[in-house]
This record gives C-alpha cells, sequence and structure tokens, in this order.
C-alpha cells in the first residue's frame, strides 16, 4: 500500500481512448441474443467483435497481439461498455497473465493472440472431486515417459464452460513424492485430444456451466507443458491472483446497469415501495462504486510497480460483497421473478450466491488475508 | 507539490502526530489542547490550500488527514488548515463581498453537525482549536462568518467544538460549481481522517493479535480472530480507496463527478470505519473496554464521524436517485 499520491492515470489520454471507442461502438451495435443461445455463446461473438475492433487485450504486448498500452486504458474501456448497458470484456486477464509470465517465448507468440482474438476458447482445470480448497491435494497425475512425453488420469471438476472451450489449462502432479507445492505442473490440454470426456453439470440456476472432466490415458507433449516442471503451483497462485483482482473480471459494467434499472423501478413505483428498499439501492450503489474505485486504485498501484498477490483477495471479497447485496435488493425490486417462470434476475441471483465459492471461498480468502497479507501467526491446524 | 516535497511535509505532520498523541482519554487536557495546536499552527499547513492554483492537491491534503487520523489528536487540521482556507479560495473566485475579520477561521456546520440546510438551527463552529472564527456555507451558496460561543458537547473527546454565533456577517458567495466541490472536498477531507484512524486502530489490534498469547498461542493464530482481522482489513481497503479515488476525481474531474464519488467515499466510511473499529475492539477483548485503552477515542471519532456533514441515509437517499434525476 502506497501512502503517496496516487496515478489514476492522465485523464486527456484516457477520455481520448473513450471518445475513439464510443465512436467505433455507434458504428457498432450490441449483437443481439436469442432466447436459445447460451450465454457462453452469445459473449464469445460478442468478443469477437470487439476484438475485430481492437478493443481486446489493451495492456497486452503488442508483438503478443495486444495493444501495448496500460491496464488503466483496460479499465477506461470496460467502464465505458458498463456505461453503454453492453457485456463487460472478455474474461481472459488472468489467463493471459499466467502465459506472460510462465509461457515460453513460443508459447506466448503462438497462444495469446489466439487468445485475445476468440479463436482460442479456455477453460481452467483445477478443482478436483477431492481437491477444492485445498487445491494442493489435487490427485489427477502426469506420468513423464522415457520418451519425453506425458500421459495423464485423473479427474477435474468445476470445470467452467470446458463445453465450450478447446484449451484448457491443466494442473497435474508431475512427482507423487515431493511436497505438494513443488510437484504440480500447468499444461495446455485440447479438449479433443483422445481419452478426454467432458461431461456438463447442471448449475442451481438451471444453466449448464460447469463440467466434469475425465482423463482417461491422456497424452500431451512436452511442449504442451507451461512453465519448468513443478511449475504449476506458483502459476496456479499467478492465475487465481488476476482471477480475484476487480479490474480483470471485466464485468464490473453489469452491475452498474442493473443498479441504474433498480433505481429507475423503484422511482417509478415510488409510494409503494417496502421498508428500506431505497437505502438498499443506495447502498449497492455504494458497494458498487466502491469496487470501482478499488480497482482504480489497485490498477494505479499496479502501475506503480506492484503485481497481483495476496492483495487481491480483497477484491475478490469486496466484488463478492457487491454481487451478493445487489442481487438480494434485486429480487426485492423485481418480487415477480419468485413468483412466475423465473427470469434473468433469479439466474443471476444464483449465480451470485455462487461468487463466495469460485476463485476460492470467502474463507479462505480470509485465511489468505491473515495469513499472507497480515502476516499472522499460523494457527494450531489450517 | 512535488512527490518528495510531499513526503517531507508528511513526515513532519508525522513526526508531529507521535509527539502529541493522547495516550489515553486522561491526555486530554486544555493545556496540551492549545500546546498541540500551536505546534501544530508552526508548521505552517494553511498555506496548503489558500492559493488558487492551490499548493497542495486535493489527493495530497486527504493523505495528509488520513495521517493526522491515525493518531489520536486533539488538533483542528481538518477546520483550520484544510477547510476554512480552501472556501476562502473558492470565495476568491467567486464574488468576495468583505473582508473575513477572523485571522484564524474553521468552518460552521449545523448543530447535528452536518450541512448545514435552508432552516439549520444552532450552529457550531466545528473543529476549532485554535480559531478565532466560523464560515459558514449556506445552502444557496452565501458564505457568513460567524462569532465563536461556549463549547458544544460531543462524544468525540478528541475534536473541538464551540457554538457558534446565530446571525453572521456576510463575507461572498460561491457559484454552484464551486459549492458542488466545497461538499467534495469537505466529505474527503473528514472521510480521510477516519480511513486514517480505522487503518491505525485496526493495525494495532493486529499486533496485539500476535503478542496476546491464550490457550498457550497467539490469539491470532486462531481462525476465528484472523476472520475477523480479515473482515476488517477488507473495510479499511474499501474505505481507503473510495477516499483516494474521490480525492482524484477533485483533482482531475469535473465537481459533479467528483461530487458523486466523495458521497460514496462518506457512505463507505460512515459504516465500514465504524464496523472495523467494532472489530478492532473485539481482538483486544476487556482491555479495549477500559477508560485509560486508546480504543474508545477511535471510537468516539468514527462514531461522530459518520454523521458528521451527511448521515448515511442521507447520502443513500441521493445515490438510491435515478442518474438522471439527481
Ligand atoms: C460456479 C463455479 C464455477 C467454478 N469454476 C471453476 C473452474 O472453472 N475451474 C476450476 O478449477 N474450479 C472451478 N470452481 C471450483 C471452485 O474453485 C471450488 O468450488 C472452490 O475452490 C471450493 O472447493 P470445494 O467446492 O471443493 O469446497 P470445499 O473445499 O470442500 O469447502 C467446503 C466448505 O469448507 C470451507 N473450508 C474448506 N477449507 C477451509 C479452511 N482451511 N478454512 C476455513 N474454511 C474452509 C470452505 O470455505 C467451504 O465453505 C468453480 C466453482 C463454482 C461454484
Amino acid at each position: 500500500m502506497t501512502d503517496t499520491p496516487l496515478n489514476f492515470g492522465d485523464p486527456e489520454d484516457l477520455e481520448r481512448l473513450r471518445h475513439d471507442f464510443r465512436a467505433w461502438l455507434a458504428g457498432h451495435p450490441l449483437p443481439e441474443r436469442p432466447a436459445d443461445e447460451p450465454l457462453p455463446v452469445f459473449l464469445h461473438r460478442w468478443h469477437r467483435q470487439l476484438h475485430s475492433g481492437g478493443w481486446v487485450g489493451l495492456d497486452v504486448p503488442e508483438q503478443y497481439g495486444g495493444r501495448g498500452l496500460t491496464a488503466l486504458h483496460q479499465v477506461t474501456v470496460s467502464d465505458e461498455l458498463g456505461a453503454r448497458g453492453a457485456p463487460g470484456v472478455p474474461r481472459i486477464g488472468y489467463l493471459a497473465h499466467a502465459l506472460l509470465r510462465f509461457g515460453s517465448e513460443e508459447q506466448r507468440r503462438r497462444l495469446l493472440p489466439r487468445m485475445l482474438s476468440g479463436d482460442d476458447v479456455w477453460c481452467q482445470g483445477f478443482s478436483e472431486p477431492g481437491a477444492g480448497s485445498d487445491l494442493a491435494g489435487m490427485s489427477t497425475y502426469a506420468e513423464r515417459r522415457p520418451e519425453g512425453h506425458y500421459i495423464v488420469n485423473g479427474q477435474k471438476l468445476w470445470t467452467s464452460y470446458a463445453q465450450y472451450s478447446g484449451l484448457c489449462l491443466l494442473l497435474a502432479r508431475t512427482d507423487r513424492a515431493a511436497p505438494a507445492h513443488t510437484s504440480i505442473s500447468a499444461f495446455l490440454l485440447p479438449l479433443d485430444r483422445p481419452g478426454v470426456t467432458v461431461r456438463p453439470l447442471r448449475a442451481a440456476n438451471g444453466d449448464d456451466e460447469f463440467c466434469e472432466l475425465f482423463l482417461d490415458d491422456v497424452r500431451l507433449e512436452e511442449f504442451e507443458r507451461i512453465g519448468a516442471e513443478g511449475d504449476g503451483w506458483p502459476l496456479a497462485m499467478t492465475t487465481v491472483a488476476y482471477e480475484r483482482n476487480a479490474q480483470d473480471t471485466g464485468h464490473l459494467s453489469k452491475y452498474g446497469l442493473l443498479i441504474e434499472r433498480l433505481r429507475r423501478a423503484a422511482h417509478e413505483r415510488r409510494g409503494t415501495l417496502p421498508d428500506g428498499l431505497l437505502s438498499d439501492i443506495g447502498r449497492c450503489a455504494v458497494d458498487y462504486q466502491v469496487l470501482v474505485a478499488h480497482a482504480r486504485r489497485r490498477t494505479a498501484e499496479r502501475l506503480a510497480g506492484q503485481s497481483a498477490g495476496p492483495e487481491s483477495s480483497v477484491d475478490k471479497l469486496l466484488m463478492t460483497r457487491a454481487e451478493q447485496r445487489l442481487y438480494e435488493t434485486a429480487l426485492k425490486v423485481f418480487p415477480e421473478e419468485l413468483y412466475g417462470e423465473g427470469g434473468e434476475v433469479l439466474g443471476d441471483y444464483f449465480y451470485s450466491r455462487a461468487a463466495s465459492v469460485y476463485g476460492g471461498t470467502s474463507q479462505i480468502q480470509r485465511n489468505i488475508i491473515a495469513k499472507r497479507l497480515l502476516g499472522l501467526p499460523v494457527g494450531p491446524r489450517a | 507539490m512535488e512527490r518528495d516535497e510531499f513526503t517531507l511535509v508528511r513526515d513532519m505532520l508525522r513526526a508531529f502526530a507521535t509527539r502529541f498523541r493522547s495516550g489515553s482519554a486522561d491526555d486530554v487536557k486544555a493545556q496540551t489542547r492549545t500546546d498541540a495546536q500551536r505546534a501544530l499552527d508552526e508548521l505552517g499547513l494553511t498555506g496548503l490550500r489558500r492559493t488558487s492554483p492551490p499548493a497542495a492537491t486535493a489527493q495530497e491534503c486527504a493523505l495528509l488527514a488520513e495521517e493526522h487520523g491515525r493518531q489520536p489528536l486533539t488538533t483542528s487540521l481538518l477546520g483550520t488548515a484544510l477547510l476554512a482556507p480552501e472556501l476562502l479560495r473558492l470565495l476568491d473566485e467567486g464574488e468576495r463581498a468583505e473582508p473575513v475579520h477572523g485571522a484564524r477561521p474553521t468552518v460552521a456546520l449545523a448543530g447535528d453537525l452536518r450541512f448545514p440546510d435552508r432552516d439549520a438551527v444552532g450552529l457550531v463552529a466545528w473543529d476549532c482549536d485554535g480559531a478565532d472564527t466560523a464560515l459558514l456555507v449556506h445552502a444557496e451558496g452565501r458564505v457568513t462568518e460567524h462569532e465563536l460561543g461556549s463549547p458544544a458537547p460531543t462524544a468525540d473527546l478528541l475534536r473541538g467544538v464551540r457554538r457558534a454565533s446565530a446571525e453572521g456577517r456576510p463575507v461572498g458567495r460561491i457559484t454552484p460549481g464551486a459549492h458542488r466541490s466545497w461538499q467534495a472536498y469537505a466529505l474527503v477531507v473528514v472521510a480521510s481522517e477516519l480511513v486514517g484512524a480505522a487503518r491505525a486502530f485496526v493495525e494495532q489490534s493486529v499486533d496485539y493479535a500476535r503478542e496476546r498469547h491464550q490457550y498457550g498461542q497467539p490469539i491470532g493464530s486462531f481462525q476465528a480472530v484472523q476472520h475477523q482481522i480479515a473482515d476488517a482489513t477488507v473495510l479499511v481497503e474499501a474505505c481507503t480507496s473510495a477516499t483516494r479515488y474521490a480525492a482524484w476525481c477533485l483533482d482531475s474531474e469535473t465537481p459533479g463527478r467528483a461530487l458523486t464519488a466523495a458521497r460514496v467515499a462518506k457512505a463507505e466510511v460512515n459504516s465500514s470505519a465504524v464496523e472495523a473499529v467494532y472489530a478492532g475492539m473485539q481482538v483486544f477483548g476487556g482491555i479495549a473496554q477500559t477508560w485509560e485503552h486508546v480504543a474508545h477515542l477511535y471510537l468516539r471519532r468514527a462514531l461522530v464521524g459518520a454523521t458528521t456533514l451527511a448521515t448515511t441515509s442521507d447520502l443513500l437517499t441521493v445515490l438510491a436517485a435515478p442518474e438522471g434525476t439527481r
């Protein structure tokens, strides 16, 4: 944490970018989402459209398909989308950062441009039935053969959108004897590889979001390993730190939209509002704007040289707070979704309940803050 | 200010704060208050916001207010060095009717410490140690100067508050844009001091959790304690982000945007600073419930601060209104 003034960006430079982006948006209307189109498919079309205008990966170096600008530029684009009622920018920042840091030069040049353009869609194969919070306990095993390749066996769970993805960032143990934190490696797994079975699981809101992944004697080549053997743990920590980072999630803007919808609805129904609802809405606005301010501050700190680390657990908890309170309030404003056929708000409400579980549960975030950010002593056990 | 110049000023304030901090409620005496204020005045901070363009940015002033809030201090940095000079600066840009008589004015607020509205009763001079008059901004932008009266009671044992005369001498007006900036600046400066207080108190509770042993281990090793401290840390970070961003908006964005950001910051701080102090007090256990311990000095500051200028309900009502109607 810095206690000198922070640089939140050059307003003129960012205003110019905002202006260019608005001009582009004017000529490129949002795609329509047909009623039967799954959300990930719709978002993917949107991703490609944004990329065609040069609006994805603004802070990724040019040689890897980005624009070589700063994270503040990326945040500005995300902000503007929110203001326009558009879906947020694609959530690929955390994968891109893992590749930037751990990938070989060849992998960065081959994989990053395709990730940014949406040619490759990635998913994240970390969790397992027996290894959720305690990721170090994973048992998927990649056995190295004398010829140099690996044979992988195991099962992954909760792999979001694997059914829509071509590639998976896979974690597997490469050494059964060494301590967990040095015995895990990361791989790039093409999901059409023989031996891979993807089975969608239905989520509480009725959507097919996450999947089970079964790996039976799957062959992976040495060049498909990301980083050195045993680098999987630090790579995973980098990935989740960015995944928890408010500015890298790209979808903050959707909260802003819903809040304005709630404000309007409440304004029209003035007089018949349940007690306290107006202040609940005001509180949601505060949570959201605090989150935006926090994302800006973290971006500014990152530009000043701090990398993503345990502080991103703070981001994750603030995001969870904003999201859960917002959808609880939304259901109070639109109670009809509880009695009728349901609807988007009810679906998003269910998804918001998962916010305190995915990407590391809220308890795990608190553990990280206590131990790694504040350096509190290690407990009796846990 | 240049960055190293700012660091110098901040370090000066830090050294001052370490010297004049109240170790407990019993240290808060008339003589120590006067000595502390005199020492603060010698740092010459009233010039930071007096000129146009100001010598220090709003962001720098907010950081100084944060620093001031970290220790239990009785000095009126906010009222006399930051807020009143800013008002005079904004006044100069608008129309100025009469000179200000006081050599060292502070600001006047409604009797309940909120921004005065049209029929504010029982004015007070807020944060008035070392001050000789108080400047009031009326709801429609008129500015008047008021005489100081007897001390007004407040639960915040550190803050100097006195009654102010109902009638004031007109000294000028500020434009509607300047009025928005003024409100935003005042909200940010007050919020910043509370952020500093909450952060420092939570840090003290973290240190205590490392040292204090029960059941043969540091209490900070118990997960229930860790989670309470983690939650308090999240609240402090939220307050910090919102307030620092709002301060930056004052330097870089329109007064309207800056005011929205400042309202958000104050709303967050109003609830979260108090929550964070509660968490810290829980970690300290019994000792924090005594008169001698500094905990209640922080709690008092946060409690009263949460209603100063704008209450949570004032702010949430405004922030719940659709964008076009605000
Ligand atoms: C919608 C959704 C999408 C997901 N997407 C992906 C994905 O794409 N890729 C992927 O790899 N994973 C994904 N996950 C998995 C997610 O990361 C795990 O669910 C999460 O880490 C928790 O693991 P678990 O479900 O096994 O719960 P458990 O670890 O069994 O935890 C159960 C409960 O015990 C608590 N607990 C456990 N250990 C501790 C401790 N040490 N201290 C205090 N409390 C503790 C937890 O907080 C929780 O409340 C997704 C999950 C969801 C819900």
